[in-house]
């Protein structure tokens, strides 16, 4: 190894390590949880619904969108193209709604370009449907009651959450990488 | 089937044993440039930078000089390529009760993409020889290593004798180069099944030994009628510009994602094709033999029913529009090719661009089926129909009253790390905001290839014990019904999805994420997701000292893998009752 390269690794590693105050050389299985004998949907891809506090009676709103595969011979279920085909489980609390209104799940990707209704929550305030966006938002709206729910919400946001992918976003023009060219990469 | 080629070997080992012996710290690094930068290898093997076809994110700042802890290793470099034979195509072996096979493994010349390379073969051919025997029967295989490695065969499913179970330290010696192995196999499950090594397989089976064996029901009309019944072995190789890229010598390179090929192979070819008529309903068998890569299979359009899982039939038959197989899993497909015209066979996935966070859409085209004319027996009606398999309902019938008992066996699935380069510490770390549940592609090449199983140790962790990997061996007596709920841990390091294979014995998976499978096939080999926790439930029926492990080539070399041992009845603990 030259001295040119080891000084440069120094240097990054230096840098890395500034960066943040959780590295750690080694890593370790975390302790071990107590056996039990039912199972529910994954925490890891649930979805916490986070209120806009901008609609009377749902201004403390609560809510989550578990996630679980969809049926299928192969254990997990992936559309033709690829896509992760997933059951969207939506419950909602704390929410107090007059007759004239309804609370509908909406599913849509990120860019906004393609919305889908996942349906009106009932009496419960539950309702259940299913995507294959790998990467989407799930959008809780007030409309109003009577109606099915048509391209596009009219009403206003209740509720909104991110699918885990969400949290996958762009390194470009960051940390290591901001001294790169982004242009170069489509930035 | 083989001459004996012992002679000649030898005088080729002693040739190569010079070659196998380099090391990192021998190797050549003015050969390291800027990774944009073409590496000349010319005549000698050395690291160089991991292929990173398709990848347009900027090389990790410090890592671009660094090679693994590992040297550089492929089997036969340095020989001249004309001298070793020319493997060829795959044959059926059609076995009686009682036959016996003749079959080594040996070093072989292929051509693949017009170049040629030193492969490894079983029976000289690629893949090795379809192994095709009434269920109920046995035979036997000599078997002869004439690789410059030692191996084993491992009968991948079959619930056969512990001890012809390939295992090396467990059941059996390695086979040394020049020595031989005699296997007794029993068929006593209808369906496909593969046979690979157990010894390096990072390397001996992604360099071709692999070979497929189909036991035959005894039944009349075990399966719907089909025109023709075709199988289909999956597989990726990682080439570069140099040729095959080099293996770890002392251990396996990728630890942490498993080696990612770059060249689809279908049958151990690029160019697959099918000639068929227009009308014809095609049986296929489809069996993932890749290192690491789970692939989603389309046949272009045309309907696809999955009737079978790797040890059974499926309790119903069912539509789907894409089949989903991992490494080491077999699925029995029946497609229809209505009209006539060419479909390509894909593998269409979502890729994961870290860089830019995003999925993108890519799709690798596998092989055709070129359909002409028109079928001259028609059973468009007999497909049409998703047939109820009330025998395998029965079987598994016997087994619902466990469904839905507490778990015998906790296992997670987690990986432990130690001197890892510090920017794959950091990158990785920045990554865990988010891991799909199956990793579908090589998203962070460099990263990968320089993890080794030294700084990459996978786990199995007994959560009732304590114990990890190979210090677990669980007791079980035959007739034990055994449920081990198994947990892919999101939070570790670096989470990815696990192939999950128990040696011997039959399991079927009862739920996912708690929600209950309405569909079960008898199986050897499952997929756990990123996050999810799987219920399976072993049919303990099979004596001896077993293995379960992930079939991810090199997680198993980085350690995940546990042992169990089944006892007869009343000679062991019993559990699981």
């Amino acid at each position: 190894m030259s001295i040119l390269r080891y000084f440069g690794s120094l240097l990054v590693l230096a840098v890395a390590v500034l960066a943040s105050p959780t590295l750690d050389a080694d890593s370790s299985p975390s302790e071990a949880t107590p056996a039990c004998t039912t199972v529910s949907s994954p925490e890891y891809y649930e979805i916490e619904l986070v209120t806009t506090r901008k609609v009377p009676g749902a201004r403390l709103a609560k809510g989550k969108g578990e996630v679980t595969y969809v049926a299928s011979p192969f254990g997990i279920s992936v559309s033709e193209s690829g896509s992760f085909h997933v059951n969207i489980d939506v419950s909602m609390s704390n929410v107090r709604l007059d007759d004239d209104n309804v609370l509908v799940a909406w599913i849509t990707t990120p860019q906004l370009d393609q919305i889908r209704a996942l349906g009106i929550l009932d009496e419960n305030l539950r309702v259940s449907g299913q995507t294959d966006f790998n990467k989407f938002l799930l959008v809780i709206t007030l409309e109003p009651a009577g109606k099915e729910p048509g391209a596009m919400w009219t009403g206003p946001v209740v509720s909104r959450g991110m699918s885990r992918s969400g949290l996958m976003h762009t390194m470009a023009g960051h940390g290591p990488f901001e001294s790169e060219p982004c242009a170069v990469y489509g930035y | 089937m083989y001459s004996n080629r012992f002679a000649g070997l030898l005088a080729l080992v002693a040739t190569l044993i010079p070659v196998t012996q380099i090391h990192a710290q021998e190797m050549d690094h003015s050969m390291h440039m800027h990774h944009n930068h073409a590496m000349p290898m010319g005549d000698s093997l050395a690291w160089r930078m991991a292929p990173m076809d398709g990848m347009t994110m900027p090389m990790m700042p410090g890592m671009m000089d660094d090679i693994p802890d590992v040297g550089a290793f492929l089997p036969g470099f340095g020989m001249d390529v004309s001298m070793y034979p020319e493997a060829k195509p795959s044959e059926i072996i059609d076995m009686a009760d009682g036959d016996t096979l003749h079959m080594d493994a040996s070093l072989v010349r292929r051509t693949i993409n017009g170049k040629e390379y030193v492969m490894m073969a079983y029976g000289g051919m690629y893949p090795g020889p379809l192994i095709r025997a009434d269920r109920g029967s046995k035979v036997i295989v000599e078997f002869t290593n004439n690789i410059d490695m030692p191996t084993t065969v491992h009968w991948h499913g079959l619930r056969l004798d512990n001890a012809y179970d390939g295992i090396p330290g467990l059941t059996q010696d390695p086979v040394e180069t020049g020595e031989s192995f005699t296997y007794e196999l029993k068929f006593p499950d209808t369906g496909m099944y593969w046979y690979h090594p157990h010894m390096r397989e990072d390397v001996q089976q992604d360099l071709g030994l692999y070979g497929n064996m189909l036991v035959d029901p005894t039944e009349e009309g075990y399966y719907a009628p089909v025109n023709r019944e075709v199988p289909l072995i999956l597989d990726d190789i990682l080439v570069d510009a140099n040729g095959l890229f080099p293996y770890g010598e002392e251990a396996p390179t990728h630890a942490l994602m498993g080696r990612f090929g770059n060249v689809m192979l279908v049958n151990g070819i690029t160019d697959y094709n099918l000639d068929i008529q227009a009308g014809d309903v095609v049986r296929f068998y489809l069996t993932n033999v890749a290192n690491t890569r789970t692939f989603n299979v389309t046949f272009d359009g045309a309907r696809i029913k999955v009737i079978a899982d790797d040890v059974s039939k499926l309790e119903r038959e069912q539509f789907v529009s894409s089949v989903i197989i991992a490494p080491a899993e077999r699925y029995i497909v029946d497609v229809y090719f209505d009209e006539a015209r060419t479909y390509t066979i894909t593998n269409s996935i979502q890729a994961i661009d870290h860089f830019r966070g995003i999925f993108v859409p890519e799709t690798h085209d596998l092989g055709t089926i070129t359909a002409a004319g028109a079928t001259s027996e028609d059973h468009a009606e007999a497909f049409a129909e998703a047939r109820t398999n009330e025998d395998t309902i029965a079987d598994i019938d016997t087994f619902r009253r466990y469904f839905n008992k507490a778990p015998d066996h906790n296992l997670r699935l987690t990986i432990e790390t130690k001197d890892l380069h510090p920017m794959t510490m950091r990158m990785m770390e920045v990554d865990t905001l988010y891991f799909p549940p199956i990793e579908w592609n090589e998203g962070m090449p460099m990263m990968n290839w320089l993890s080794t199983g030294e700084e990459a140790r996978w786990v199995l962790l007994d959560e009732d014990t304590g114990k990890k990997s190979m210090d677990i061996n669980w007791q079980w007596e035959i007739g034990d019904v055994v449920k081990i709920r198994i947990f892919n841990d999101p939070s570790s390091f670096h989470p990815m999805n696990h192939p999950f294979h128990v040696h011997g014995q039959r399991f079927v998976v009862t739920h996912i994420d708690g929600v209950e499978n309405r569909n079960m096939g008898w199986k050897d080999t499952t997929i756990i997701p990123v996050g999810s926790t799987v219920d399976i439930l072993v049919d303990v029926t099979n004596p001896g000292k077993w293995m379960a492990h992930c079939h991810i080539a090199e997680h198993l070399h980085a350690g995940m893998m546990l042992g169990f041992e089944v006892y007869e009845r009343g000679a062991g603990p019993q559990v699981g009752r």
